[in-house]
């Protein structure tokens, strides 16, 4: 009777502490946090110049967030917005006027595409000389990095509407713009959402970008001076604060897209 | 009720259609049967005003029909629903489109999913519903704008045998409830057989038709056992073996390309 093994897992043994841990995500992400930031701070407090470490940035959250921090941001997110609420609903129109229409398709894809793979840094000496180095220039390189994934998704959107779904409209006598209202407009939301998630993010980016090489104010500039005066801690603020906002951004436009698409979430559900 | 007279279809210098002519009596139930690539899905969609004939013409209802018209509706294989519409709001689709008011059309979608059993469902979503539950909007949404002609192109192909069987019957019911004209294209000579006043077969390379049979049978078939009848077992031997045929040509012509 001792010989004899198990060849299968006893399940009739409850859980144990390690697998009830396991199967508990928010835990493990509260450990790994712990374990990431007092690793950190012990490597941070023997290299304080180079390193900073997150007690330290407290601290100059504490110090600089009202004076320096909050008006930054404020500059920064207010470029930010004028570009981003210019380009969104611009590239939204443009990108269906590119799909309906096959002469515009046709014309503008080439320049679309050219200004599309030009890095964008390589515009803000052109977009300094023409609008200065302040608010249209945030406003200006935003639009200009959003726009396009915009366009080109809903375009895409908008070409890739299921052939199926356009026969009923036509079988059911659709005028071409109730064909655009009721099958392309909702066929195409799931791109529209896509481009304006990337078109986020590259804005994002590109407001930063144009701040560290042209701005004198603004949230990059902030950045830019923690370097050079070797204060870490002053430069990881605005840093950390940029990146938990554009987080809430994407989770905003998440909740935008499952309000927008209600029977995305019913599909998901089952 | 539908008279397709002479058409021809061709895609890029392939004959599809061959002359191919048919006429629908007002009540009357009519099914294309044939093997893949007689054309007969082009001929319900030349029907339908979604494809163009090459040549010849369509009439419904006693008017030239070559394009959608009010007067004719569609049920699609693969259903077609739109998922960001609930089922209430799908059946609805045509009204809309025709601009009918939204109380009139509304109580109207309710009729109808009550016909095909789905008053339950009014406010779910395609995507939360079975195959069979989906089609059964697809029907609705194709009575609701009250046709005189339902072309129906194999609705029940991409369906389970079982739920085939069951919509096979609650189409007879409403069918004779609302005394439709239907075109109905099927793989299955079965469902021909269970459904149809008359059966078209056709055959392949060119697509044209090559024999038709009237069922005598009476309705309904599911209410006593329609396949003990002898015209049943004849029929359906009939056809299965102008069907073989068409198979084996279709073979030896691609064999020989």
């Amino acid at each position: 009777m001792t010989s004899e093994r198990l060849l299968v897992p006893d399940t009739t043994a409850g859980p144990t502490l390690w697998t009830r841990f396991l199967a508990a995500p928010n835990a493990v992400r509260l450990v790994s946090l712990i374990v990431v930031m007092s690793s950190w701070e012990l490597y941070g407090r023997t290299n304080p110049i180079f390193a900073s470490y997150p007690s330290a940035i407290i601290s100059a959250a504490t110090r600089t967030m009202v004076d320096k921090v909050l008006p930054a941001l404020q500059t920064t997110l207010w470029g930010f917005t004028v570009g981003f609420l210019i380009a969104a609903p611009l590239g939204i129109l443009f990108g269906i006027a590119l799909g309906r229409v096959k002469l515009l398709e046709v014309s503008m894809t080439p320049f679309m595409m050219a200004i599309y793979s030009t890095p964008r840094v390589t515009l803000i000496p052109l977009l300094v000389l023409w609008l200065g180095i302040d608010f249209r220039l945030r406003v200006a390189i935003v639009a200009l990095s959003s726009i396009f994934p915009i366009i080109i998704n809903m375009h895409a959107g908008v070409k890739e509407v299921d052939r199926e779904l356009l026969d009923v409209g036509r079988a059911f006598t659709a005028s071409r713009r109730q064909e655009l209202l009721t099958i392309v407009l909702p066929g195409s939301l799931p791109f529209m959402f896509t481009g304006l998630r990337i078109g986020l993010a590259r804005a994002l980016g590109g407001v930063i970008t144009a701040e560290l090489t042209a701005a004198v104010v603004g949230i990059g500039r902030l950045i830019i001076d923690g370097a050079r005066f070797l204060r870490l801690d002053e430069m990881f603020v605005p840093l950390i604060l940029f990146g938990i906002l554009s987080i809430s951004f994407t989770a905003i436009l998440g909740f935008l897209q499952r309000l927008a698409m209600p029977w995305h979430t019913a599909a998901t559900k089952i | 009720m539908l008279l397709m007279d002479g058409i021809h279809k061709s895609f890029s210098g392939n004959l599809v259609l061959d002359h191919f002519t048919l006429n629908v009596a007002p009540g009357e139930f009519v099914s294309l049967i044939g093997p893949s690539g007689c054309g007969k899905t082009t001929a319900l969609r030349i029907a339908a005003g979604l494809l163009a004939p090459s040549s010849g013409h369509v009439v419904v209802d006693g008017e030239p029909s070559m394009g959608p018209s009010r007067k004719k509706s569609i049920v699609f294989q693969h259903f077609n629903l739109f998922p960001w519409r609930t089922c209430l709001n799908n059946v609805v689709y045509g009204l809309e489109i025709q601009g009918v008011p939204k109380a009139e059309r509304i109580a109207r979608a309710h009729e109808l999913l009550s016909l095909v059993g789905l008053e339950s469902h009014a406010g779910h979503y395609p995507s939360e519903m079975s195959g069979g539950q989906r089609q059964r909007v697809g029907i609705a949404r194709a009575l609701a704008i009250e046709p005189k002609l339902l072309l129906m192109d194999e609705p029940f192909g991409a369906l389970d045998a079982l739920t085939r069987e069951y919509l096979q019957g609650e189409l007879q019911r409403i069918c004779a409830e609302k005394d439709l004209t239907v075109l109905f294209v099927t793989h299955s000579i079965d469902e021909a057989l269970f459904l149809s006043d008359r059966i078209i077969v056709m055959g392949v390379h060119p697509g044209r038709v090559i024999a038709e049979f009237p069922i005598s049978l009476p309705k309904p078939r599911g209410d006593y056992n329609f396949r003990a009848e002898p015209e049943y077992a004849v029929t359906r031997e009939k056809i299965w073996d102008l069907l073989q045929k068409e198979l084996v040509h279709a073979d030896t012509d691609r064999a020989s390309n």
